[in-house]
């Protein structure tokens, strides 16, 4: 039934960092530690996650400043925000059915 | 908020069906843009009755002057509180909620500095104009009520327009024409027009914050 679903997004993890992301206006990125704090994950558990969806693509990260005072960035791609259009086109047509 | 490992059943898909799915989009998306949300709805329903109370306070307080002098010196102090009071929330509240985003919704600092040379220039402009021997209906009256909004409104209008921010180039849109209808008003009316009117945008942009935090993602 969920086989239409992007199997990267559908993950409950993915999905609260995707959707979060998205929420973002236009242009606009989001530190590490404000999203970890919005999604209430471990570090290492949401750099696991980040990873896979930078790896797809889907977001992007920038490091920027070094030692204490480095900050790394991340943000919904072009294509992070198509599969999510996706995803969520998707899901109404598996509700409309259900 | 304490972090939380990633350990639900449904960590790799397995189990989340697209009921559950839903629900955690939609949770997701509308908890995000709440927290993201620079002007807060509950502090404009606050600045909103606020502006009404302050501008009508005025309103009462030189509606029976004939002809026109000034607000009395008790109500200014009061004022300039306020407005000091306004300011320091709103930054506040806005840059608790913009913390850690970066990129094209923030000001930069060009921008700050037009919205501050008007605000500075509209009020440094009374000085020569009293000066020059200009009405006190207009100086202490029209002038400082209906200019600065005429002008930081479309200032603000102009700058959300470039970002495409409509939302924001209504509220600019909405107190300019505030600003330009209390000038019809008098010059005692135009402080009662301008309570009302910023008291009803204020309002409506709380209102629509609030719509827009609440519709669905899944569900359009």
């Amino acid at each position: 039934m969920t086989d239409e679903l992007d199997p990267l997004i559908h993950v409950p993890t993915r999905l609260k960092i995707v959707a979060t992301l998205a929420a973002l206006p236009d242009g606009d990125t989001l530190s590490f530690t404000r999203l970890q704090d919005m999604i209430g994950l471990t570090p290492g558990n949401l750099i696991i996650h980040l990873r896979k969806l930078e790896n797809a693509d889907y977001i992007s990260s920038e490091k920027t400043g070094n030692g204490s005072a480095s900050r790394t960035t991340a943000a919904l791609t072009s294509r992070g925000r198509a599969a999510l259009d996706a995803y969520t086109q998707a899901l109404r047509d598996l509700l409309g059915g259900l | 908020m304490n972090p939380r490992p990633d350990t639900t059943a449904a960590g790799n898909g397995g189990t989340f069906d697209p009921r559950q799915a839903a629900a955690l989009l939609d949770q997701t998306t509308q908890q995000a843009r709440r927290q993201l949300e620079p002007a807060q709805p509950w502090l404009l329903v606050i600045r909103a009755v606020v502006a009404l109370a302050i501008f009508g306070a005025v309103w009462l307080n030189t509606r029976g002057q004939h002809p026109y002098q000034h607000p009395t010196a008790a109500i200014i102090p009061v004022v300039i509180t306020f407005g000091l009071l306004n300011l320091i929330a709103t930054v506040t509240v806005a840059r608790r909620a913009t913390a850690g985003l970066s990129g094209k919704s923030r000001l930069r600092p060009a921008e700050i500095a037009v919205l501050a040379a008007i605000w500075i220039g509209v009020y440094a402009a009374m000085v020569p104009m009293a000066g020059a021997g200009v009405s006190d209906s207009v100086v202490y009256g029209l002038y400082p009520v209906t200019v600065p909004l005429i002008a930081a409104g479309l200032a603000w209008a102009g700058i959300t327009a470039v970002r495409a921010d409509w939302r924001g180039c209504g509220v600019g849109l909405a107190v300019a024409v505030t600003g330009a209808v209390a000038l019809s008003a008098g010059p005692a009316g135009a402080w009662a027009v301008a309570g009302v009117g910023l008291c009803v945008t204020l309002l409506g942009h709380a209102a629509v914050i609030v719509w827009q935090q609440r519709r669905s993602v899944v569900r359009p």
